[in-house]
């Protein structure tokens, strides 16, 4: 048996690694991995809480788990547009530091 | 002090903010339950006396197509 509260602090600890390296990395596919990190913080909240619920209402639900699949999904496409994005900036500025990439600026 | 530093600073106080968030609720006693895979696909399409999550897999799927297909749109190369 681990505790929810176990689960609760690696799902921050890895929210917090992946705030770190957003903010601090420049290379643009490490932030995306980092995004990725973060959002599998919220996956294991998801399945967690889930798990948790319906052994405590004792209603065997797994909503957490499913919407944790869903969040994969979108998760994998967001990293498909965001890669290729990546892709068509390097051609055309010959870097990816998001530092130097100016084209959204205003 | 270096910027680095500071957003290290940043991220850390915002971790231990969350840690001890977690840690001074007091959370129910209980453990993980044993759902099979079986029972999260009866979850996600349903069974005949419950609706699923059917029409969302549908959007996922319609989703990944779409990022699929734009992704290979701004990957390919362009022409001269």
């Amino acid at each position: 048996m681990i505790p929810i509260e176990y689960w609760l602090v690696l799902s921050s600890l890895l929210f917090g690694i992946g705030v770190y390296g957003v903010v601090t990395r420049r290379n643009a596919i490490v932030v995306l991995m980092c995004i990725e990190i973060m959002l599998n913080a919220a996956n294991i909240n998801f399945v967690m809480f889930s798990s948790y619920h319906s052994v405590l209402h004792s209603v065997p639900d797994s909503s957490g788990q499913v919407f944790a699949l869903f969040s994969i999904a979108i998760a994998a496409a967001e990293v498909a547009v965001g890669l290729a994005i990546l892709l068509s900036v390097y051609r055309r500025y010959q870097t990816i530091e998001v530092d130097k990439i100016n084209l959204l600026r205003w | 002090m270096r910027p680095g530093m500071v957003k290290l600073a940043a991220v850390g106080l915002l971790a231990l903010l969350f840690v001890y968030s977690v840690l001074s609720v007091s959370w129910p006693e209980g453990d993980m339950d044993q759902l099979t895979n079986e029972e999260v696909g009866e979850t996600m399409f349903g069974t005949p006396d419950k609706s699923g999550y059917g029409v969302v897999v549908l959007l996922v799927g319609v989703l990944l197509l779409v990022a699929m297909l734009g992704g290979v749109f701004l990957a390919k190369e362009e022409s001269e």
